[in-house]
């Protein structure tokens, strides 16, 4: 028999059930509304909300040093740069020995201050203290070799000067969070900038251009290296100016500076003595009183003044060591230095018109350079009979050789203002210049140097270089020391140019206190021992700043030749 | 209605598993970056290094001894010529610089 399967009966859910499932789906959909609600406004929240920045939680201080431009000289070559460095810091609170520690790191950094880390380290509180910054590679090893927990290192800038102290009077300084503190690396914070960083990052500014070239500086230094062994004097300094364009080629200054050891620029000793002293240089001053009495219509180069009887000015007479015994021309009076010939044209101009060429000329005023301001002048108080005869042959009035020496190339280049610069010469930019004394005055004196050297008693003679037409002007002046002058300490200095036919290029070379030796026949004088130094310095130098020899010259002409220089052919 | 759920469902998954593999693609993609610009980095530095040795081998007061120890010396004078008899020598070019010799 067949049992007929009744239909199923519905599963119904039973009462309790029945009457509480509105109220559960309700609350679940309410519940889940509620949610997706919350999640919905927290993320329109979040999005319409401006964050701060996420800040730093950890206590280290975040040390900021600077990334600066490279420098490089007038060719390219690289004079600064920025380079990576570990600098090692401390962790006191993970340090478990400090006793340890610093005994260990004194084996490596000898130098180190043992107290100071010491006390440092015993502060746990702390958890970042510098231990040295700067370190090399190879002590970065030797550290990390030791295996002390708690020191760990961090990569900075650290400048490096890869030429050494070539120049390192005009690069200056950085400290030790890598900012300029002197020179040209001061020049670079204030006015190109320099970039604060948080961890090695190279600069990716244009490199800095000076108008330095490596080669004539190092031709320089050397030369000036000889000479202070040769005369067995004290320092010396020297200057290769561009009389057209104010750029300065090359500015040395013995005892040296090392830029990459910034604490031995405060030494006095060390000064740059181009720029940061002021001396009085005495004849080389001439070249100035000469070419105020040709520019002022006093004379003319052939006018003759009678010399002989010395100069008194109140308790002072002036005379000339080695006396002509005649009547000199103005050119004459040059090439033999006659103080008392340089005193006269300056009585006959009057202490106003000196005042006021000198003035003309930027010596009365203070100066700047990219690398800082240059030592101002110091004047005399009064300028009665006394000091303008002084003045005529550079006493009583101090000014700073690259002062003077842009006095002197702004009469050496035709009569056109120079402003000293450090920094390549861009076209357009020496729209500043103005006339300051005629093309003849400018053509006498030009001259009148060359006389000084080619003639057979001119003091300059030992400056001459065989096919580069050299002119120039000595100067040997008594240092005072203690209010008087020292008749045994000398500043000896020649202030020359070259080629003559057009003059390009201006030499100022200086001797502090050389002493007479067999070569100069015991004397200390410019002529025996500065104007050899410019000699030796122009024959290295004249062929690196493409100056054509007489022989060229004479085939090609000037013009030829200047216009194969400017097109570096 | 059964389709559409099957469909979305799987769309979901899809969806779902092509978020997550990009969020890899995009951190793996980030660490990639993050080793380019640590090795350029590393690349800038050692260029900074290098040229910095460069310079410091160069240096004149490094080359000048040892140019001198081989025995050259500053040119003089009349070791220099005018351009056209350079052109000459640079072309070796004996008959110019006879006829140059000759005119002078």
């Amino acid at each position: 028999m067949q049992r007929v399967r009744s239909p199923a009966a519905p599963i119904r859910p039973n009462d309790w059930q029945r009457r509480r499932a509105p109220y559960v789906n309700g609350t679940l959909i309410a519940g889940a509304m509620l949610a997706f609600a919350t999640v919905g406004a927290q993320v329109l929240n979040l999005g319409l909300t401006p964050r701060p920045q996420m800040s730093l939680a950890i206590s280290e201080p975040v040390a900021t040093s600077f990334s600066r431009p490279d420098i490089i000289d007038r060719n390219g070559r690289l004079l600064a740069t920025d380079l990576e460095a570990p600098s090692l810091f401390a962790d006191p609170a993970i340090v478990i020995d400090r006793d340890e520690v610093v005994e260990k790191l004194l084996t490596v950094l000898p130098d180190l201050n043992a107290a100071d880390l010491r006390s440092a380290l015993s502060d746990k509180t702390r958890r970042f203290v510098w231990v040295r910054r700067g370190l090399s590679p190879a002590v970065a090893q030797r550290i990390h070799d030791l295996g002390l927990p708690g020191l760990a290192f961090r990569k900075e800038l650290r400048r490096a000067y890869p030429a050494g102290a070539l120049a390192g009077h005009v690069l200056g300084a950085v400290n030790v969070d890598n900012k300029g503190t002197a020179g040209i690396e001061k020049y670079i914070d204030d006015a190109i900038g320099v970039d604060a960083v948080n961890s090695a990052t190279l600069s990716t500014q244009a490199p800095v251009r000076l108008s330095l070239d490596v080669g004539v500086q190092h031709a320089l230094e050397d030369e000036l290296d000889t000479a202070v062994r040769r005369y067995s004097s004290e320092g010396a300094a020297g200057l290769i100016l561009d009389i057209k364009s104010g750029e300065v080629i090359a500015s040395a200054s013995l005892p040296r500076i090392d830029p990459a050891r910034a604490g031995t620029t405060s030494d006095a000793t060390n000064a740059d003595k181009i720029a940061g002293g002021t001396y009085e240089l005495g004849s080389v001053f001439k070249t100035l009183t000469v070419a105020m009495a040709l520019d002022e219509g006093i004379a003319k180069p052939s006018t003759v003044f009678d010399i002989r009887e010395p100069l008194v000015a109140g308790r002072h007479t002036i005379q000339d060591f080695h006396s002509a015994g005649r009547p000199l021309t103005v050119t004459e009076i040059f090439t033999h230095s006659s103080n008392v010939g340089a005193g006269m044209l300056a009585l006959q101009a009057g202490p106003d018109r000196t005042r006021a060429f000198l003035k003309k000329l930027g010596l009365l005023d203070p100066m700047k350079t990219e690398a800082g301001a240059v030592s101002p002048p110091q004047l005399p108080p009064r300028w009665e009979r006394a000091e303008l005869i002084t003045v005529s042959y550079g006493h009583g009035i101090a000014v700073a050789p690259l002062q003077f020496a842009a006095a002197t190339a702004s009469i050496l280049n035709g009569g056109v203002s120079v402003t000293p610069t450090l920094l390549k010469y861009q076209p357009g930019t020496n729209a500043k210049a103005r006339r300051l004394v005629t093309r003849e005055t400018s053509a006498a004196l030009a001259s009148m140097m060359r006389l000084n050297v080619i003639d057979a008693i001119g003091t300059g003679k030992r400056a001459e270089v065989a096919g580069f037409r050299v002119g120039g002007k000595t100067g040997t002046a008594e240092l005072p020391d203690n209010g008087r002058y020292n008749k045994s300490a000398v500043l000896s200095s020649f202030v020359g140019a070259f080629p003559m036919d057009d003059p390009h290029y201006l030499t100022f070379i200086l001797l502090f206190e050389p002493k007479g030796s067999e070569e100069t026949n015991g004397q200390r004088t410019a002529s025996t021992n500065a104007a050899p130094v410019t000699a030796r310095v122009i024959s290295r130098i004249a062929g690196q700043l493409g100056v054509a020899p007489t022989s060229i010259v004479a085939k090609i002409g000037r013009a030829s030749c200047r216009e194969r220089v400017s097109l570096n052919v | 209605m059964r389709l559409l759920n099957i469909a979305a469902f799987f769309f979901a998954v899809a969806s779902a598993f092509l978020l997550y593999s990009l969020n890899y693609e995009t951190r793996r993609l980030e660490a990639h970056i993050q080793a380019q610009e640590r090795a350029a980095q590393k690349a800038k530095s050692d260029i900074a290094v290098l040229k910095a040795e460069r310079s410091h081998l160069s240096r004149p007061a490094r080359i000048d001894p040892i140019a001198r120890s081989q025995g050259l010396a500053p040119p003089r004078a009349d070791q220099l010529v005018a351009p056209d008899v350079a052109a000459a020598i640079g072309k070796q070019n004996p008959v110019a610089l006879r006829r140059i010799a000759e005119s002078q």
